[in-house]
């Protein structure tokens, strides 16, 4: 609470010394992007370039702030969780409309939010499992739950419980769900976020145009979004990307490669943004007691995995790689900006000395054969296995490489037929059980791959998952921090930015720490 | 045999081509590592999700199976879904293919553009100061990377000079011809400095043959010795090569493709072989396949037109 208030006079004292510029309304806003979305829809969005675009077209019952953290009422105006945590009672904000005109009502939120837990349908259903059922009054929706479940709050600001016209789905042509959720999005595309998408031209371009009925009021009293429109070009490569925002043909450019950074921050017409992410880069360990060829595994002992962690310098990572532009882990089990995080300083900090400790009592003789696997063509992942490689020879280790791709490395890691292999994150959803159920918690994904299965840890998670009292929880969370960095199942790397470029004349962009491209407040200065 | 009959059995001929492209194709992308559901789904699927994906796309079925239903597929028109892109396979490379096809067909005309005036100003005058030097520019186009080039024409005339778009395609066929100026000079440069080579020595091998000094004597013009003797004759080889290099060309647009930021199937190709999208990959592969089929087709009818000895009696 404290801290609460803390932030609360830091900001407002920033606002009264920054000069307050009045937003300008209108424009198109042209955007360079690393990739094309597919199908934006809130149950089937499966990758970035889709899961990042669905709160522009689809609005959540619950909102959060910029940072990510803290819930704020959606196109529901009010929410109040009951002592027991086994309903949650919404109230449908009035007045309020979908792009078409038609009114957004309380059978539309049972339709999205039945869809959104079908387990036939879309990928993310699990996130929804506490769900009992849905029903609703007038406008007032109540979600009975199954078990107390700590994060629905969270999942209700989630994109996958988005809120869709359910008029318009059962108008649209298509035998399924998936059908018809494609045929709308390239037909007639309704939805109840800030834009709408009226053009997309596969692998080329996608066009946004302003929702003329969104509810949301901007600064000056009138109805988001600032933009008229918003013209997406897809341009995968990098440096082809930045030549056409330096050609000012694009007012924008994500992805940019962090060895371009510098550069454009000296750019005076250019404005270079690193956005706090939740992006982290790890590589996980192969605990398992036998290789893959049925050898014992070194990397078994605890011993080894912190030798190899103590080992590692990560700064001199992040110069080499980000050029500076991240920052070591400072949580095993997840980036400081995600909710719960504990932990100020960065874990296994470069110790040579505690190294050759660990190695000898690991009894990691001279010599000691250790692979990674990294992605064939990735230059990152070449930097790291010739970083690894010197920096590890010191506690005797000899590192070698195996190169393979996204494929080859994901089959990998389901099959333990690896050593150590190169791999990345980046949270989908607000609260902390994802990660860490990912990184963490054996049933998943056997923690990763690592085959890392620690009986304390999965019964702190299992208690975590229906632990309502939020201090309790995130003792929890605290615990199981302390133990996996303890544990160390992976070589904990680094935390980077997103990297968006923007012209002088943008305003009010962001890129959430989840990945969200955030339009509903992006303005041009004319 | 006429020329219909003669097209219509080279277009018969084509049928166990395809037979054969089919087959390996299937056997190809089976052959690629990696459990293609895994690729193919999220990381974060479970064994469950991953089952249920295998499932639908009959992964469990034996493999002539597969293959049988791949065939009567095809046959029917259906070249399956894109796990990738979410949409029918036949759908996505019909709209992609169009901007590929122009592309390439720009940079074939670049090519001759570039090399037929060169390869002749160089044969004209062998080992002299012209030939020399043109030679000498051909090989620094033939040593540099597609990519580099590319790369440079973008930095230089489009984003510093400003006279071209930085990649793109744009919507009308003039626009079009505008944005894909500069990815067309930059797959030609390469194309154009093989032909050039081949059509230069070839020039000089006919130059001196029998018929052509007897042209000469005849009292004919140069310009019209060149045209109708020499470069006629000298074309044969070289439109060969030309149709040989047009199927390297289709899948040189790949890279061209990713650096221009042009929406064709090169790019495609390349992100769907990434998500091991196998449905999206036979089709490809498939389209590819005829596309070079109908190019060698053509390429044999310009020659027998070129030199008639190659009809077939």
């Amino acid at each position: 609470m404290k801290n609460a208030l803390f932030a609360a006079v830091a900001a407002l004292s920033v606002t009264a010394m920054t000069p307050v510029q009045a937003v300008e309304r209108g424009g198109t806003l042209t955007f360079a992007r690393y990739d094309d979305s597919t199908l934006i829809d809130p149950i089937y969005a499966d990758r970035n370039p889709d899961i990042w675009m669905v709160s522009n077209l689809y609005d959540t019952l619950l909102r959060t702030e910029a940072d990510g953290k803290t819930v704020i009422p959606g196109l529901a105006s009010s929410y109040s969780l009951s002592e027991d945590g086994l309903e949650l009672k919404m109230t449908l904000r009035e007045g309020i409309q979908f792009s078409d005109g038609t009114a957004i009502e309380a059978q539309d939120v049972i339709f999205s939010l039945e869809r959104a837990r079908n387990p036939d349908l879309g990928p993310w259903s699990g996130l929804l499992g506490s769900v009992e059922n849905v029903t609703a009054e007038g406008r007032d929706i109540t979600i009975t739950l199954k078990n107390p479940d700590p994060t629905i709050v969270l999942m209700l600001a989630t994109f996958n419980t988005a809120i869709v016209s359910k008029d318009a789905f059962d108008a649209a042509a298509g035998a399924t769900d998936q059908e018809k959720a494609q045929a709308l999005s390239t037909a007639s595309p309704v939805g109840s976020g800030p834009f709408v998408l009226t053009d997309h031209q596969r692998g080329a371009s996608m066009n946004f145009v302003a929702n003329k009925h969104y509810w949301r009021q901007g600064e000056d009293g009138q109805p988001l979004p600032y933009l008229d429109a918003i013209d997406f070009l897809v341009i995968p490569d990098d440096a082809t990307r930045i030549l056409k925002l330096q050609a000012g043909e694009v007012d924008a450019a994500e992805f940019i490669p962090f060895a371009r950074v510098a550069e454009l921050k000296d750019d005076a017409n250019i404005n270079m943004e690193l956005f706090p992410s939740t992006r982290i880069i790890y590589s996980p360990i192969n605990t398992r007691e036998k290789t893959a060829n049925g050898e014992n595994n070194i990397l078994a002992s605890k011993e080894a995995r912190q030798a190899l962690n103590y080992a590692t310098n990560k700064e001199a990572l992040i110069q080499l790689i980000l050029h500076g532009a991240g920052k070591p882990m400072t949580s095993g089990l997840m980036a400081s900006t995600t909710q719960l995080a504990t932990g100020t300083e960065p874990l296994y900090q470069y110790d040579l000395d505690k190294a050759k400790a660990l190695a000898a009592k690991a009894g990691i003789q001279p010599g000691t054969e250790i692979s990674l696997t990294t992605l064939a063509g990735s230059a990152d992942d070449a930097i790291i296995f010739t970083a690894l490689q010197q920096m590890w020879s010191q506690i005797g280790i000899k590192l070698s490489v195996e190169q393979v791709d996204g494929a080859t490395r994901g089959a990998k890691n389901r099959s333990g037929e690896f050593d150590i292999h190169t791999y990345g994150w980046v949270n989908d959803v607000n609260d902390p059980a994802q990660v860490a159920g990912w990184l963490g918690y054996y049933p998943t994904r056997k923690a990763v791959g690592t085959d890392w299965n620690n009986a304390e840890f999965n019964s702190l998670y299992e208690a975590s998952n229906k632990e309502i009292n939020q201090e309790k929880r995130a003792e929890q969370y605290a615990k199981m921090q302390t133990l996996y960095a303890e544990e160390a199942p992976l070589i904990f790397m680094y935390e980077t930015p997103f990297a968006v470029a923007l012209g002088n004349r943008v305003q009010g962009y962001i890129q959430t720490p989840l990945g969200s491209n955030e339009f509903s407040s992006t303005w041009i200065d004319q | 045999m006429s020329s219909l009959t003669y097209l219509f059995s080279r277009l018969l001929q084509m049928i166990p081509t395809f037979i054969l492209v089919m087959i390996i194709i299937f056997l190809l992308v089976r052959l690629l590592p990696g459990d293609p559901a895994i690729a193919m789904a999220d990381a974060k699927a479970t064994e469950a999700q991953l089952e249920a994906l295998r499932q639908r796309l009959g992964l469990n079925e034996p493999l002539w199976t597969q293959f049988f239903y791949f065939v009567r597929n095809v046959l029917a028109g259906d070249l399956g879904q894109s796990i990738l892109l979410k949409a029918p396979v036949a759908d996505v490379i019909l709209e992609r293919l169009p901007v590929t096809v122009f592309l390439t067909l720009y940079a074939v005309l670049f090519s001759i553009l570039i090399a037929g005036p060169l390869a002749a100003v160089a044969a004209l005058n062998k080992n002299r100061r012209a030939d020399i030097i043109i030679r000498g520019l051909f090989q620094v186009g033939l040593s540099t990377p597609v990519f580099y080039i590319g790369l440079l024409l973008l930095t230089f005339l489009a984003a510093f000079l400003r006279w071209f778009p930085v990649g793109g395609y744009g919507q009308t066929f003039w626009q079009h011809m505008y944005h894909l100026l500069l990815p067309a000079l930059t797959v030609a440069l390469y194309t154009s400095a093989i032909i050039m080579r081949n059509l230069r020595s070839a020039i000089i091998e006919v130059i001196d043959a029998e018929y052509v000094q007897f042209a000469r004597a005849k009292g004919l013009s140069e310009g019209l010795i060149l045209r109708r003797h020499v470069l006629r004759n000298a074309l044969v080889s070289t439109v060969t090569l030309l149709g040989l290099s047009i199927g390297n060309l289709m899948s040189g647009t790949l890279v061209t493709e990713t650096v221009f930021a042009v929406p064709g199937v090169g790019r495609l190709m390349l992100d769907a072989i990434f998500a091991r999208d196998y449905p999206l990959i036979q089709g490809l592969t498939l389209t590819f396949a005829v596309l070079v089929s109908l190019v060698f087709l053509l390429t044999d009818m310009i020659q027998s037109w070129l030199d008639p000895r190659l009809r077939p009696s």
